[in-house]
């Protein structure tokens, strides 16, 4: 009895989507590196399509952007062993119920223009974080450096002022 | 580094995509460090971990580095 309530509760914090159980997932792709440039970005909006088929509603995404692949990786499409040394890689965070995400999964496993794929469960709030600590960490070098040149700057004394506010303060 | 890196930075969710992060935690051959010479906590050991598996599988970092 006590799980049924938890259960309700935990539905009623997530956002309303079409059905109770959703969840936050993550869809990373490698796209084949044979597509045109002007062709990427109608394959990115075919696969936004192809999640939200599935009552995926958008949180966050990427446009696949293209890079060197750490390694080789191999497809065998159609019989015909494929490697590939770059590819578009892309990503998008969305909300989906838990039964629907096996139906993405095995309609991403026969599209031919992706060559690996990766969903992960994930919270909504943005996870990235890198340039931020980058910066960070190189100030924080820095700023001993800038201080010890600043403390080493003097004010000219304009003595005038100074007698006069000696003066005052002798009168007072 | 003697205090855990991710706590000291307010990172909560330690991201496969974040390559700059997770380099730090590897040695020259690609492999992962040890919880000794990292420093950091047992669940972001676990978190890291499971990280750099994922951006090993998606081709960002690589499975062996000569």
């Amino acid at each position: 009895m006590q799980e049924n309530e938890n259960n309700d509760k935990d539905i009623a914090i997530l956002p309303e989507t079409e059905s109770g159980d959703s969840k936050v997932y993550e869809l990373g792709y490698l796209l084949v590196p044979s597509i045109t440039e002007e062709d990427v970005p109608t394959i990115y909006g075919n696969l936004k399509e192809l999640v939200s088929s599935f009552g995926g509603v958008m949180i966050s995404d990427e446009m696949p952007v293209m890079i060197n692949l750490a390694y080789t990786m191999q497809k065998t499409v159609q019989n015909v062993r494929n490697k590939y040394n770059t590819a578009y890689f892309g990503w998008m965070k969305f909300y989906m119920s838990a039964d629907k995400i096996l139906d993405l999964k095995k309609k991403l496993d026969l599209d031919a223009n992706v060559i690996r794929f990766l969903i992960l469960k994930t919270v909504k709030e943005n996870t990235i974080a890198a340039k931020r600590f980058v910066h960070k960490d190189i100030s924080r070098k820095r700023t001993p450096m800038t201080k010890s040149n600043e403390s080493e700057e003097v004010v000219p004394i304009n003595k005038e002022e100074i007698d006069k506010e000696i003066d005052a303060m002798v009168a007072a | 580094m003697k205090q855990d890196y991710f706590s000291a930075n307010n990172i909560k969710h330690i991201d496969y995509k974040d390559v700059t992060i997770l380099k730090k935690f590897l040695n020259p051959n690609g492999k992962i460090m040890s919880h000794k010479r990292t420093g950091v906590t047992s669940k972001n050991q676990r978190q890291l971990a499971a990280a750099v598996k994922h951006a090993r599988f998606m081709g960002l970092l690589p499975f062996v580095a000569k």
